[in-house]
């Protein structure tokens, strides 16, 4: 029989107690900083005939964060500024309260990569990559033996830790990638498009497990251009666009009300519909739904009221949000 | 025998436990990194294949010392003139040179696959630097030459010592040894890593980087015996031996033991001789760490 595992906390090995809501603070040489994640400045950074990044100004929370943009939107020159492996033509980057340009060995003590490309020895098991890099994460060997085992059973390779990983599958690499990112035990990672390559069921997987870092206090930056993953893991979202801010927020403030509400009375649908057509509402079936276009809170008591007189049931009534993807294009457009 | 009867159970998710040890910075990354490449050259946690190389160059080069020691023990009872000795201290740092071969085998084994599989970014986005990684693949192949040239001078030399007469007669009588050889090896075995792992920088292919380093050994030994002539022990070496850089770190070694060129060495004869040696050596080395640098100066890459 299967037994689905529960959520942790579940056991003495569960989760160890946060600062504040699941997110850790970064410690500073014994002080906690409870300031921004990142806090980016004025970042500009040329290249000779292409500007990668221009003038990008931000403050972040702890947390998920999106990372959203095209394809050669500058997300990737993000991240190699925030690990101290390029140099800013201008502009600065704090992690955690340290400057990158002043330390970025310190930084990226406090950080893991999961890069989006194949970056792991083929030749080696699971277990030996993650252990390793456990140990130039700065662990002692014993522990990043300990963890990698851990780590590689939290992404769910516990039983493959032991196989070369050229015999791994994408998503099996895709977690091992994850793994040798957390073995470290970064305060923020950065995953560079996670779920690139994966079939659904695995990018479900992996979106879950993205989703989980949240709880276990390690903040999140990913950059992907699958909007529809960031709505989902995210609760944070900076979307560039050739290098330029578009717009940055709390997901949920981001999502606008569009004005059209969907009603969800079963197989009710089309009677519903007729009647709001004869009260001059535009109103369409669809996909099993009801989606009416509504103007003010009358119009709603007046949903209400039709449902009511006809006597079918009331399953779900929501106001259906803008996506992702409409704010992308209009702030984008904006933008431009 | 009875079915056992379940009720129920349960998988418990471990969850994530954060790190709350010790935590090392630079120094401790780049030795876990010479940790890494030291197990890999050797084939430990790999396949037995990756582990026949090593060890079978290895049991060649001690070979010398095991004979040596057998037929001092079979001669041991004649008078001293009698006794048959087949190879010195100062002939086993030559014997391996023929670790080169290893060095041609194993510095593009710790060094391509990084990267032609890409992980340099992983490791770059570690604490470490382009720095720190050249110094723990250079100093993880020297290591291995070093213990694998070191070895069998000690077989050598604790097997003579065990043969002779007295023990301690010959351990006091060849004390300087204990420093010559450590040095002369030591000197032979950063060279061989600084070339080799430089060699192999500059490519992400195992078999090109190999073949790279035999050749060039090969084509700098004929071109230096091409231009120093097969006279050199009557007639005079010349200034060009040192372009051999097979050859170069036994002209160190001589001048360890010695003190000065041997004569019957292609430098023999040659004005300065040994500051000529000890100067193309450093060059070579120097050019090495700076293919090296670039090549991982990661950093704007």
């Amino acid at each position: 029989m299967f037994i689905a595992r529960p959520q942790p906390p579940a056991s003495s090995l569960s989760v160890a107690p946060r600062s504040h809501a699941g997110a850790r603070s970064c410690q500073t040489g014994g002080l906690v900083d409870d300031g921004p994640l990142l806090r980016i400045e004025g970042l500009t950074k040329r290249y000779p005939g292409a500007t990668a990044l221009d003038d990008l100004t931000v403050e972040l929370p702890r947390g998920r964060i999106g990372l959203v943009g095209a394809n050669g939107a500058g997300k990737t020159t993000t991240f190699r500024l925030l690990l101290g492996l390029t140099h800013p033509t201008d502009g600065s980057v704090e992690v955690c309260g340290i400057d990158v340009a002043r330390d970025p060995v310190g930084v990226r003590s406090r950080l893991g990569y999961m890069p989006e490309h194949d970056c792991l020895p083929l030749d080696q098991t699971a277990a030996d990559v993650v252990s390793t890099f456990g140990e130039l994460s700065g662990l002692p060997a014993r522990a990043a033996r300990q963890r990698a085992s851990d780590i590689l059973d939290l992404v769910g390779l516990d039983e493959a830790r032991f196989r070369p990983i050229g015999g791994f599958s994408t998503g099996m690499r895709q977690r091992t990638k994850l793994a040798q990112a957390l073995v470290g035990d970064p305060e923020l990672v950065l995953l560079d498009e996670p779920t690139a390559g994966l079939d659904p069921l695995g990018r479900e997987d992996m979106l879950a497990l993205v989703a989980r870092l949240g709880s276990f206090g390690i903040s999140v930056l990913m950059a992907t251009h699958l909007l529809d993953d960031v709505q989902r893991v995210c609760d944070y979202v900076v979307m560039i666009d050739s290098g330029r801010l578009v717009v940055s927020g709390a997901t949920e403030s981001l999502l606008e009300r569009t004005g059209v509400v969907t009603v969800d009375v079963g197989p009710g649908g089309n009677a519903l519909v007729t009647a709001l057509q004869q009260h001059a509402m535009p109103a369409v079936a669809a996909d099993g739904v009801v989606e009416v276009t509504i103007d003010g809170d009358e119009q709603l008591d007046l949903v209400r009221d039709v449902i009511a007189e006809l006597e079918l049931p009331l399953y779900r009534l929501s106001t259906r949000l803008t996506s992702l993807d409409e704010v992308f294009l209009r702030r984008a457009e904006h933008t431009t | 025998m009875s079915a056992v009867e379940v009720r129920g159970g349960a998988v418990y998710d471990r969850g994530y436990r954060p790190y709350e040890g010790r935590r090392g910075r630079r120094g401790a990354a780049t030795f876990a990194l010479y940790k890494a490449s030291i197990r890999r050259a050797l084939g430990i946690r790999r396949s037995w294949r990756q582990k026949v190389a090593p060890f079978l160059l290895l049991g060649i080069v001690t070979i010398p010392a095991i004979v040596n020691v057998g037929i001092g023990y079979v001669t041991r009872n004649r008078s001293l003139l009698d006794r048959i000795q087949i190879i010195t201290y100062r002939d086993y740092v030559g014997v391996s040179s023929a670790l080169l071969l290893f060095v041609a085998l194993v510095a593009p084994d710790v060094v391509c696959p990084d990267r032609r599989q890409h992980v340099l970014p992983l490791m770059f986005a570690r604490p470490l630097t382009g720095v720190d990684y050249v110094a723990a693949k250079v100093a993880a192949i020297a290591s291995i030459v070093f213990a694998f040239s070191f070895l069998p001078q000690v077989v050598l030399f604790v097997g003579n010592m065990l043969v002779s007469d007295s023990a301690l007669n010959y351990f006091t009588g060849h004390l300087d040894v204990l420093w010559k050889v450590p040095l002369s090896v030591a000197l032979l075995a950063l060279y061989y890593a600084v070339v080799g792992v430089a060699v192999s920088s500059l490519t992400d292919r195992r078999i090109v980087a190999g073949a790279t380093v035999i050749g060039l050994f090969l084509i700098t030994s004929i071109a230096a015996g091409v231009l120093v002539g097969n006279n050199f022990r009557f007639e005079g070496g010349s200034p060009a031996a040192v372009i051999n850089v097979l050859a170069l770190p036994l002209y160190l070694r001589d001048l360890v033991f010695l003190g000065h060129i041997d004569p019957a060495s292609p430098l023999n004869g040659v004005t300065n001789g040994g500051l000529l040696a000890i100067a193309t050596y450093v060059a070579v080395l120097l050019a090495g760490m700076g293919v090296l640098l670039r090549r991982y100066r990661w950093v704007e890459r």
